[in-house]
């Protein structure tokens, strides 16, 4: 009755967002052993990337032409701003404590939602994002929205690129190589602060991609979008096995899936109809990275790095 | 460690002064720049009486100019101690020419912040009086002088900091002998009491431009006494008398509502008791951050669960359990259903592994005012009447002692907010005592050897899962005896209140803040850091639209240049110095990363 | 040696005369009662949020009465006696709330104080004023609990401080009036409710199920959203396959907006009805094309119709105020006009001149103030509750808020 089908496209769809925004997570996590923290931060300043490009492009500006200036957009802010704080506030920490770049990652974090806050134009309320045109589309009763297509054809894209990337060119295996031993990977010639920028900025990336499939989703962006989403997808890395590229992309499906599912049919549980709504979802995801840190820490698809720390 | 007291190669010979001119006449013009800041306070700065403070009249000061009177005395005071006046020589053992300088730039910062002030808030400089301008000369020329002066301290080179190291900084001193016991005793006597005047002074500034200007000379005397070397001294006084220090800190701290007895005395009690509640909770979590070195990003949470347990059995009306057991019932039941919420959250984290942990209490943190929100009936069972929060919980009545009304000692009437006040301290002298007690006793240097390395703890036959989840159950157990007092003081409980970076504290975010910027590990530095961070938001309130920003990059900053926080941990501040003999500057041992790796 | 006896000397000279002199006493200027002259200031004292995301409504607040103590000076209101205004930022957080109130209450020149904005605030400061006797006029809170103790649902109703007051409509008429409006005007009886879990919007769809239902109207499904999300997919779902024929929103436009954007764009063109939170241009700005059909309730009669209401819009404009007043502006210059009129009764009670304890006899004279404000007529029944309960319905046209209906709630 609660028209399964559609839930669970929906919370594909969702999981696909996190996904794009826990490769960020977990290519730096794998590498650098950081959270950080500011990583949905800059997924936010991807979005707000893409919307100032579509403000410059004037109001006549095709969709068509404009969806790829976007994209640039929000990829370019995001990977400028995501080096920059590598560079300024992480690089010199590298060798202190672990507690100093996470506080830091923390100052960060909050430094770039206020900044968006404080100075983007009247960023103080949500701003309408534009919406693609055509559809919906009806699917075997399913409802598609055409922002749904670019989220997936988004979210396949980047992985395999990301995949070809990783597995296939000489900076790919530079990174592998750092991940799994930095000071060996510094003696064999392979510049590990340049790895380092490449896997902040590649994570970044995907958070601008996810960034603009978010506006196009949902029609309106946010300053602080990025504080909760972060969180999630940073579960979703969790969930996947962190330093796993692949695990990021599924564990985002699962925590979708989740968050979508338990909204609705926690209910038909008997005696936990009350705990079955939108605004236990997020408590539900919750659950589900504590139940999986105590039965499967190194996550679904096994951690790349487990050995580490 | 006295060892490494010999001065570093790198620290060359003192250089020579900013502004050649004979060294008596430097005095001359700085001792003439002094006193006349001084003495300019007692004229009028600005026509209007518009300004807050009213600077309009001749004869005395009022409100900015007293602070740059005692700016201006400062200066005179170290210029006469580095002039060698009899009785004052052993004022600044560290050097008395550097602190000069600190003090006439902060004399000068205040007064000429005073005289900005008064042309930005009343439109231009025409609104500055003779007298305004007197001061504003005279205390650049206690600068100029102040500049002139020969050089002492410490030159070390290689620092990007630049002009904040013209002072130089303070060499190494032996520790001095000890002096007669009853001098000691006054000396310890003297600072509480000064302790107290300044910062009962600080609470009770009414507008924002002065408590700026405290602040801000406030600040550079702070600075001042370091580099003199006064600290040094005094900390060793202290060290000596500890048992009085801390008892007299406790007792000074419980004269504080005793000392307000203005209009604004009940204000001034609210804000200290709130101020309490923040630095008692963020000592709590210097426990965790601080000792262990775990990263909790929810802290406020448990501070809520304390808070809502005391609620619930406090008999306020509409609750879920319609019960009132009495407030030592509750505050223990409080502490503990927090230290449990902390085990359930720690003991399948921690034991994966210590990053998780502050991804984990972010998501606890938010979670919690979320299942809070929803625990009110209709989207779950009702037990914290959801975002209506639980209102109305009764005042304590501790043995007949009614804590909401008034009560009179003496000349003194102590109010409500007050009563709550001197409650809290006993709470905090309770946290401060376990805090004191645990980082001393074996858990503590485990706990320090967990944070140091925790491979080689483990090797040392240190259980690190165990230590570090009761570091972070005793963490969440006294935030929550926090907040059984936090819900009485307010008289209520919303969910809104436990966000992780929200306007006012405590909040997560600002918790962590007080820690990293009081000093991790420490008793002192997040009391401090606490003060400082919550009397910096209360009183500036026109910053409030860029707080977190600046809170944002304060953390960044302190975490690049001062990791150990403005009052270091005397264990870690030995182990920067040995890695600065290794050449290293800040932040603890390169070799911490490897060995994780 | 000798000079430097010398500097010595000068230097404690000179500071010993200085600190002498220093003994004088300034004289206090600043305005508190009971002055021997011919004039005597109060204080109205204004507590809302003057920074942060909420801004905007409290700088409203605090613009619209510093509206009304400027005409009630220059009108010479209250003869002998001047009113001035002191408004505090509150962050719209509990316990900065709990601060200012403590600090209205030392100022001894306070008489009364306007705010706060959010029913939370307002927790921590009613006992703190009332302790003091010192009259606080909410023109936001909507919470019932706050005037009608916690157990107004269950009838029980319980006045908790006498003190305070407000000139905002309650959840418990703004709620019931949408139901009536969508049962007997729409014609439709199988409702969705929705609320965002803070305290306006879960008190909202309280009311407004219990009315809805008493008519004979069914609740074909209930959902609860996070205030500040973003995905309402398994909402609009849930709303879909309720079948239902409109959807009642209990919360502010930031979570409506995306909501009934979500609801359209999934092809289930049902209304969705709201409070005076959605009540806003950015609602239809946010939702867009998606956002006609809907609905929301809002407390007072449109502008437009009341004389009252278009002088003060008038005056604020002509006041040079930079911001707008916003949705509390005329409720706030309400409640401090009602604390001037209840000062002018207790001045002419006292013949001519304000009492030594005028807090007490403020809050007395509260219940009896009656006048005709910006949202009509403004007095206070046994709770401290508006009497007025005029509500208007406005619903979206062609992208624009219309009026659609004005009325008396009764029952």
């Amino acid at each position: 009755m609660h028209e399964l089908p559609q839930n669970l496209v929906n919370g594909l769809l969702l999981g696909a967002t996190y996904g794009l925004i826990a490769v960020g997570y977990t290519i730096v996590y794998g590498i650098v052993q950081l959270i950080n923290f500011a990583h949905g931060e800059i997924f936010m300043t991807g979005a707000f990337g893409a919307l100032s490009v579509y403000l410059g492009l004037g109001s006549g500006t095709s969709m068509w032409i404009a969806i790829p200036l976007m994209l640039i957009g929000a990829i370019v802010t995001s990977t400028v701003i995501a080096v920059l704080t590598e560079r300024l506030a992480y690089r010199p920490l590298r060798n202190a404590p672990r507690l100093a770049p996470l506080i830091t990652a923390i100052g960060v974090s909050i430094t770039l939602q206020q900044l968006v806050w404080g100075f983007y134009p009247s960023a103080k309320s949500p701003r309408v994002f534009p919406s693609l045109p055509g559809g919906p589309f009806h699917i075997g009763g399913v409802l598609i929205q055409s922002a749904d297509i670019f989220v997936v054809v988004a979210a396949v894209i980047s992985t395999l690129f990301l995949a070809y990337f990783v597995r296939s060119t000489r900076t790919g295996r530079a990174m592998q190589a750092t991940a799994q031993d930095p000071d060996t990977a510094k003696l064999m010639g392979i510049n590990t602060d340049r790895v380092i920028v490449i896997a902040f900025a590649l994570g970044a990336g995907f958070a601008g991609i996810a960034g603009v499939a978010w506006g196009l989703r949902y029609g309106e962006i946010k300053f602080d979008m990025g504080f909760l989403t972060g969180l999630y997808a940073f579960t979703a890395a969790v969930l996947g096995g962190i330093g796993n590229i692949y695990g990021a992309m599924l564990g985002g499906l699962v925590l979708g899936l989740v968050q979508n599912l338990t909204a609705i049919y926690i209910a038909d549980i008997p005696g936990m109809s009350q705990f079955s709504s939108q605004s236990w979802s997020s408590v539900w995801a919750f659950v589900i990275l504590i139940l999986v840190l105590m039965v499967r820490p190194q996550g679904l698809l096994g951690e790349r790095v487990a050995d580490r720390a | 460690m006295t060892d490494t007291l010999q001065i570093r190669p790198e620290a060359a010979a003192a250089p020579k002064p900013a502004i050649p001119l004979p060294t008596a006449a430097a005095r001359a013009v700085t001792a003439a720049g002094a006193v006349l800041t001084a003495a300019a306070a007692f004229l009028s700065w600005t026509y209007s009486s518009q300004f807050p403070g009213d600077l309009t009249v001749t004869g005395y000061p009022g409100g900015l100019q007293w602070i740059t009177f005692t700016g201006g005395l400062l200066t005179l005071l170290y210029l006469l101690v580095g002039y060698g006046t009899p009785g004052l020589r052993g004022l600044a053992p560290g050097g008395a020419e550097g602190t000069t300088v600190i003090l006439a730039v902060g004399a000068a910062a205040t007064t000429w912040f005073t005289l900005i002030a008064i042309s930005v808030e009343l439109g231009g400089l025409a609104n500055l009086t003779t007298g305004g301008w007197i001061a504003g000369i005279a205390s650049l020329l206690a600068v100029v002088g102040a500049l002139g002066l020969p050089r002492d301290g410490q030159h070390p080179r290689g620092h990007g900091l630049g002009v904040l190291l013209y002072p130089g900084k303070r060499p190494d001193l032996r520790p001095a002998r000890p002096l007669h016991a009853a001098v000691e005793v006054v000396a310890v006597l003297l600072t509480l009491a000064a302790a107290l005047g300044v910062f009962a002074y600080g609470v009770d500034t009414s507008y924002p431009e002065l408590f700026a200007g405290f602040l801000i000379l406030a600040g550079f005397a702070a600075w001042a006494l370091n580099r003199s070397g006064d600290f040094g001294r005094l900390g060793e006084i202290m060290q000596r008398h500890r048992v009085l220090a801390s008892v007299g800190a406790f007792v000074a701290a419980g004269l504080f509502p005793f000392t307000q007895t203005s209009s604004n005395a009940e204000a001034n009690a609210n804000l200290g008791v709130s101020i309490l509640i923040f630095a008692a909770t963020a000592l709590g979590l210097n426990i965790v951050v601080g000792l262990a070195g775990l990263l909790d990003l929810g802290y406020v949470a448990f501070l809520g669960v304390g808070a809502y347990t005391a609620a619930l059995v406090s008999g306020a009306a509409g609750t879920a359990f319609n019960v009132q057991i009495p407030f030592w019932a509750a505050a223990l039941l409080g502490a503990a259903v927090s230290g449990i919420f902390g085990v359930l959250l720690g003991a399948p984290t921690l034991r994966v592994r210590g990053d998780y942990l502050a991804i984990v209490t972010l998501g606890f943190g938010e979670i919690f005012r979320i299942v809070v929100q929803n625990l009110d009936g209709t989207s779950g069972p009702n037990v914290t009447n959801g975002a209506i929060g639980i209102s109305n919980v009764p005042d304590l009545n501790i043995f007949g002692f009614d804590f909401g009304s008034a009560h009179d000692f003496g000349p003194f009437s102590i109010g409500r907010f007050a009563n709550y006040f001197e409650l809290m301290l006993l709470f905090t002298a309770i946290i401060v005592l376990v805090f004191a007690r645990s980082a001393d006793s074996r858990i503590g240097r485990a706990w320090v050897a967990i944070r140091e390395d925790e491979t080689a703890a483990t090797a040392m036959g240190i259980n690190g899962f165990r230590f570090k989840l009761l570091a972070f159950a005793l963490g969440a157990t006294l935030a929550g005896l926090a907040g059984t007092v936090f819900v009485h003081v307010n008289y209520s409980i919303v969910p809104d209140t436990f966000q992780f970076a929200g306007p006012t504290p405590p909040n997560s975010a600002f918790l962590l803040a007080a820690v990293v910027i009081g000093g991790m590990g420490t008793v002192s530095g997040p009391l401090v850091g606490a003060s400082l961070f919550f009397l910096l938001q209360a009183k500036l309130s026109f910053l409030h639209d860029y707080q977190l920003l600046l809170f944002g990059i304060t953390l960044i900053l302190f975490m690049r240049f001062r990791p150990e926080g403005i009052i270091p941990n005397r264990r870690r501040q030995l182990e920067f110095h040995e890695s600065q003999t290794e050449g290293g500057q800040e932040g603890p041992t390169p070799e911490l990363r490897t060995a994780e790796a | 040696m000798r000079n430097r006896s010398l500097l010595v000397l000068t230097a404690i000279a000179a500071t010993g005369t200085l600190t002498l002199t220093a003994c004088g006493s300034r004289a206090s200027n600043s305005g508190s009662g009971g002055s021997g002259s011919g004039s005597t200031t109060v204080t109205i004292g204004v507590d809302a949020p003057l920074t942060g995301s909420l801004s905007a409504l409290g700088i409203g607040i605090q613009n619209s009465v510093d509206l009304a103590v400027k005409t009630a000076n220059k009108t010479n209101e209250v003869p002998g006696v001047t009113f001035k205004m002191e408004a505090l930022d509150d962050k719209a957080a509990p316990q900065q709330g709990s601060l200012n109130a403590t600090q209205l209450v030392g100022d001894s020149s306070v008489i009364g104080v306007v705010g706060p904005l959010n029913s939370g605030v307002a927790l921590t400061m009613q006992k703190t004023f009332n302790n003091a006797n010192l009259v606080e006029v909410s023109p936001a809170n909507t919470n019932p609990a706050l005037t009608q103790g916690p157990n107004w649902q269950t009838g029980t109703k319980a006045r908790p401080f006498a003190s305070y007051f407000r000139t905002a409509t309650t959840d418990a008429i703004q709620g019931p009036f949408a139901a009536q409006f969508a049962y007997s005007t729409l014609g439709k009886k199988k409702v969705f409710l929705v609320d965002n879990k803070d305290a306006y919007g879960v008190g909202l769809v309280g009311t407004f199920k219990d009315e809805f239902t008493k008519l004979g109207g069914t609740v074909a499904g209930q959902d609860h959203v996070t205030s500040g999300a973003s995905d309402f997919s398994s909402t609009v779902n849930a709303i879909k396959s309720s079948g239902a024929d409109f959807v009642y929103f209990g919360g502010e436009y930031p979570d409506a907006a995306p909501l009934t954007k979500q609801l359209k764009a999934a092809g289930d063109n049902i209304s969705v009805i709201g409070g005076d939170g959605n009540y806003d241009p950015t609602y239809v700005k946010l939702a867009g094309t998606a956002a006609n059909g809907d609905y929301a309730t809002s407390v007072g009669a449109p502008v437009e119709s009341l004389p009252s209401a278009q002088t003060f819009v008038t005056n604020y404009k002509a006041g040079g105020y930079s911001q707008a007043y916003g949705a509390y502006g005329g409720y706030s210059y309400d409640s401090a006009w009602a604390i001037i009129e209840a000062v002018k009764a207790v001045v002419s009670a006292n013949s001519g001149k304000l009492p030594s304890n005028p807090r007490q006899a403020v809050e007395k004279a509260m219940s009896n103030v009656n006048f005709s404000g910006v949202t009509g007529t403004v007095s206070f029944d046994q709770y401290g509750d508006a009497t007025n309960k005029q509500l208007t319905v406005y619903g979206v046209k062609n992208g624009v808020w219309t009026t659609i209906k004005t009325g008396t709630f009764s029952g």
